[in-house]
């Protein structure tokens, strides 16, 4: 569903995202590891539409992503949660959910997406009118992944969602988008922490200084010393 | 003292003349507060479009005339955007551009209709009803009523619209916005082109209840400026409000004490708003 | 010294016998000159635009108006006083003002003005009273006429004013000033006394706008408050600085003689309104096409790129600081900070021994880049102490911590934006521990430049680098001021590995030389090559800390990174 090949997103002469080639299919839940640095949020954020590769292709359902500006990615069904929520802090939690779906074809859906949303998270229900600036840090990551499914996308893009949240939020989270992706739609998830990710992921790859050096399944990935070299520096 | 009849007609004549404020306010408001651009060329248009309502009063009912003046500046607010967000990229380089088309629209006015001041007349003026003690003039009643519809319809259209949101939430983090679907540039295209027919209707007021010339376009700038401050850049009831506050603060002070005095009171309070509450802006 | 000989050559104007419309023309030329660029002091060179120079213009107008009015003084005696009561004025608001540190931009550009509207009603219900005053003054006989008199003192004070321009423009004080024009808060970590420098721009200015001002009360013999006050005088210096150049000390000068000559031809014409309309036409098309104003452009131009460097001499050792032993240079105790509800450091507790390499690791968001932000001065700490070589860190302001001998990278680097690679890195060393002056703060300079391998690119701008470049700017420019204690904010990510293996040698180079270095890095393989020793923050706090391999062995530690999983 989701091909990307050889990207390449360049800050000054030195490459963040070095040739990168990911796919995701239509369903899957795709992790992509890594230390920081690595180039995840850069990879992510091209893949979104936020940043632009100098090189490379990027293709959604056969269509190139890469002619189109970046107001027209949402309407072929990629939504991100980026690092760092980037919620509209001005804007209630309601509205931030009604901006998500501001795309025509997500408009028309908008009453019953929200209910949805709050049936996945029900502490977004009760604090439909608060201001998302005021939102715990938890609530308000389920805020930025409730904005984004109410764009009703085939492809959900998560930027390190475990970002700043305590061990236990952490774990409702994947449970969470493990749910989400039980509903038939497709996430491609960069994550610092190893351990969430591999255990929901159907299928990971590892980006080390802005390069894929590994690719398979999550139990396999574990065992390799890639990981333990990469994140520890142990050899 | 004075009396409170007369006391009671200043606070009147202050609501009048903040509401004037407001509206002049509104646009101004609107293009800083979400565009981050300051046109200064704002006043300058809702002058334009007095004196434009002036020149067409001979035929056409004044109020008549914005169907004229308002898809007019609507284009022209558009124009405008494009060019300070292609050439004018900081704060410093927009005041200059602005200041510019203030300039040249200053001295098109000047060259057409002279540097005299001129006064419209129109069947309004004369209207004006007696409520108990208090004397309400047509002219800036209509205004009030303008003014108050133009800024709750705004204030409608920030809050309960898409478009509204979509406003909203560009202004704060444009490169989010877009990963959703709003076109920055068409958001931005929309505001000012409304900016600018915000300032046609408020030259039709001004025309209404004020003597036009050249050189009072400047006059409004400090006041306006300060209402709008004041507000809530971006707000769309604020500048109503406060213009309202400095207006009835205005008046009361010339009742009390001499009229030169006025100034003071909007800008004393622009001053402590800043310094005390800088975290508004 | 071609500044005298100018004078002495316009000063010979009023002799000519010319018609009194050319040496008011000349008197009004040089009046807007001063005006401009006594704006540009402060506003032009650090960045914060004043639309309230009107104000302070006022000041010195009615000073001396009302002095000359009430007590028959003579009017050069008054003058003095106009430029203290300016300077007064301005000292007063900017030590309010200035200590703010949202009150920026915008912001300070709406309160300057709304100060001009507030003096002007003050003046107009106190000393004016309303209808203006009328002054009789005796002007006395340098030149054969009046206005030839007039112009001569504002002749003086034009040159003075453009002289002081320049002096500033090329001193340490001016290079400051820029600074604080392209990034205040890392100005400040250099050690740049921001609040200071400012301060001393705003009086600066006023009072030279407040001397112009009380000549300018007797030239136009009647003052009134709508005339001085005006939002006018507010807006056309900002316009011919912006059309001249705001960087340059002769920019507003350019821009004001342009103006000025161009109003006057057209109103002194045959279609004055016509004219009007083309100099707004004139200034739009300055600005669309010259953005850095007139001298902006021509600079660009004729800027030298390469010019010679100046002979090294012997290359002596650099040596930063004595040699090493293990006690510790700097103790953090019960350090907190939160930023909006976020607990970034929380009860943070850890030492730095002096001359060790010690490496500040951790996961995303666990306040390694808070801590050295605290350290550093950029925040202040909410609670905790900071102790530096016995002395209390926590409470001063940055610029002290910089001359204490504590200097940073930035982990996104941050140049200043319009100084060249070398005037970057000769910053510090002006404003470190030993202030420098210019020639020895450039030489510093050079060195530190060759030791990063940047010195081919010294005369170029910081957004003509690479990232790999740009973190060696930060780091040559982190070293400059010869620090005895030095944070590294992830130097390393983005580089490759060919880069980072020069890296690494380069930093291996640094504590060689005596310096104390924490290093905050997440690649591992450069924690592990280079570091004595490791702490570990999570959650803002210090979990663990010892041996690199011991430490990134314990499994709290592999907890953190990796979830209790992999432990």
């Amino acid at each position: 569903m989701l091909e990307a090949r050889g990207l390449r997103v360049t800050y000054g002469a030195a490459p963040a995202v070095d040739g990168a080639s990911l796919s995701v299919e239509a369903g899957g839940l795709v992790v992509v590891v890594g230390p920081n640095g690595a180039g995840k949020s850069t990879l992510i954020n091209a893949i979104a539409g936020v940043q632009r590769p100098s090189e490379g292709a990027l293709r959604m359902e056969g269509t190139s992503l890469l002619d189109l500006p970046a107001h027209r990615y949402c309407d072929h069904g990629i939504a991100l949660v980026p690092e760092g929520r980037r919620l509209f802090t001005g804007l209630t939690v309601r509205e931030n959910l009604e901006l998500g779906s501001y795309r025509a074809a997500a408009r028309a859906r908008r009453a019953q997406s929200i209910d949805e949303v709050c049936s996945i998270f029900p502490v977004l229900k009760e604090r439909l009118d608060a201001q998302a600036g005021a939102l715990s840090g938890g609530q308000q990551q389920m805020l930025a992944i409730g904005r984004a499914l109410m764009a009703l996308p085939k492809l959900l893009l998560l930027d390190e969602p475990s970002l700043g949240l305590a061990p236990a939020i952490v774990l409702e989270l994947f449970r969470v988008i493990r749910e989400i992706n039980g509903r038939g739609v497709a996430v491609l998830l960069v994550e610092q922490n190893v351990a969430a990710a591999l255990e929901i992921a159907r299928r990971a790859y590892v980006l080390e200084e802005g390069r894929i050096v590994a690719e398979g399944a999550p139990r396999e990935l574990a065992a390799q010393p890639h990981i333990q070299r990469a994140y520890l520096g142990l050899h | 003292m004075p009396s409170a009849t007369l006391l009671g007609q200043s606070v009147l004549s202050g609501v009048f003349i903040g509401a004037l404020y407001g509206l002049l306010g509104l646009g101004l408001s609107l293009s800083w507060g979400l565009l981050r651009q300051v046109n200064l060329a704002h006043f300058a248009l809702a002058f334009l479009g007095g004196y434009l309502t002036f020149q067409l009063a001979g035929r056409l009912d004044p109020f008549v005339t914005l169907a004229v003046t308002v898809p007019l500046f609507f284009v022209a607010g558009i124009a405008l955007h494009w060019f300070l967000s292609r050439y004018a990229a900081n704060m410093l380089n927009t005041l200059v551009v602005t200041f510019g088309l203030t300039t040249i629209i200053e001295a098109a006015i000047q060259r057409i209709w002279t540097a005299d001041f001129q006064r419209m007349e129109s069947i309004y003026g004369a209207i004006r009803w007696k409520v108990g003690a208090f004397y309400i003039p047509f002219p800036e009643l209509a205004t009030l009523l303008l003014a108050m519809l133009l800024c709750g319809a705004t204030w409608a259209l920030l809050r309960f619209t898409d478009f509204g949101r979509a406003a909203r939430a560009m202004t704060e983090d444009a490169p989010m916005a877009a990963a959703f679907g709003v076109n920055e540039k068409r958001v931005g295209y929309v505001i000012s082109g409304l900016a600018a027919a915000f300032a046609a209707i408020a030259g039709v007021c001004l025309a209404l209840t004020h003597t036009l010339a050249p050189v009072q376009i400047y006059a409004w700038m400090g006041v306006v400026f300060a209402a709008v401050m004041i507000g809530g850049l971006g707000s769309a009831l604020g500048p109503l409000l406060a213009g309202i506050l400095i207006g009835v603060s205005e008046a009361l002070t010339m009742a009390v004490t001499a009229p030169t005095w006025a100034p003071l009171v909007s800008f004393s309070l622009l001053i402590a708003i800043i310094l005390f509450r800088p975290a508004r802006f | 010294m071609r500044f005298i000989a100018f004078a002495i050559v316009l000063g010979v104007v009023p002799f000519l016998g010319l018609p009194a419309f050319y040496e008011t023309f000349l008197y009004l030329l040089l009046h807007a000159v001063v005006l401009a660029t006594s704006w540009n002091i402060l506003s032009g060179y650090s960045g914060y635009f004043s639309f309230g120079h009107g104000a302070f213009f006022g000041a010195g107008v009615y000073t001396t108006a009302a002095i000359v009015f009430n007590y028959g003084w003579p009017f050069l005696a008054t003058l003095p006083l106009a430029a203290g009561a300016a300077a007064l004025l301005g000292l007063i608001l900017g030590a309010i003002v200035f200590r703010v540190r949202a009150l920026r931009g915008e912001l300070f550009a709406l309160l300057t003005l709304a100060i001009t509207f507030v003096l002007g009603t003050v003046m107009l219900n106190t000393v004016d009273g309303g209808p203006g005053i009328q002054l009789l003054a005796d002007i006395p006989k340098i030149a054969p006429t009046a206005s030839g008199t007039l112009y001569l003192l504002m002749l003086a004070i034009a040159v003075a004013t453009v002289w002081i321009a320049h002096a500033v423009f090329y001193s340490r004080f001016g290079t400051g000033l820029f600074a604080i024009h392209d990034d205040e808060d890392v100005a400040e970590v250099m050690g740049v006394p921001t609040y200071r420098f400012k301060l001393a721009a705003f009086c600066l200015s006023c009072a030279l706008a407040g001397l112009a001002g009380g000549i300018h009360a007797i030239f136009v013999s009647y003052v009134t408050v709508a005339e001085t006050f005006s939002i006018a005088l507010a807006v056309n210096v900002v316009l011919m600085s912006a059309l001249g150049g705001t960087r340059h000390w002769l920019g507003p000068a350019v821009g004001a003689i342009v103006i000025t000559a161009l109003l006057y031809g057209f109103t002194a014409g045959q279609a004055p309104v016509l004219g009007r309309a083309l100099v707004g036409a004139i200034l739009i098309a300055v600005i669309v096409l010259m953005p850095q104003g007139i001298l902006g452009l021509v600079l660009k131009r004729f800027s030298p790129r390469a010019a010679p460097r100046p002979s090294s001499g012997s290359e002596r050792k650099l040596v930063l600081a004595p040699t090493p032993n293990s006690e510790p240079i700097l103790v953090a105790r019960g350090v907190s900070k939160a930023f909006k509800g976020v607990q970034a450091l929380s009860d943070a507790n850890l030492e730095v021994h002096r001359g060790e390499i010690l490496g500040l690791v951790g996961p995303n968001g666990s306040g390694k880049s808070t801590f050295i932000n605290v350290v550093s001065g950029h925040y202040p700490a909410d609670a905790g102490s900071l102790v530096f070589e016995g002395h209390e860190l926590v409470g001063r302001p940055a610029h002290r911590i910089a001359r204490a001998g504590i200097a940073r990278t930035y982990q996104i680097p941050r140049p200043f934006a319009h100084l060249t690679v070398l005037q970057n890195v000769a910053l510090p060393p002006m404003f470190g521990q030993v202030t420098m002056d210019r020639a020895s703060a450039e030489a510093e300079a050079w060195r530190w430049l060759e030791f990063t391998g940047l010195a081919a690119k010294a005369y170029v701008l910081p957004a003509e680098l690479n990232l790999h470049q740009r973190k060696f700017l930060e780091l040559a420019r982190a070293l400059a001021s010869r620090p005895r204690l030095l944070f590294l904010d992830e130097v390393l990510s983005g580089l490759t590995s060919t880069e980072m293996d020069e890296a690494i040698k380069l930093v291996r180079a640094i504590r060689d030389q005596g310096a104390t270095i924490v290093f905050v890095e997440h690649v591992m393989r450069a924690v592990m090559e280079l570091t004595d020793r490791v702490v570990v923050l999570t959650y803002g706090k210090a979990i663990a800390a010892g041996a690199p391999r011991e430490v990134m062995r314990d499994p709290q530690v592999i907890n953190a990174y990796l979830g209790s999983a992999h432990a």
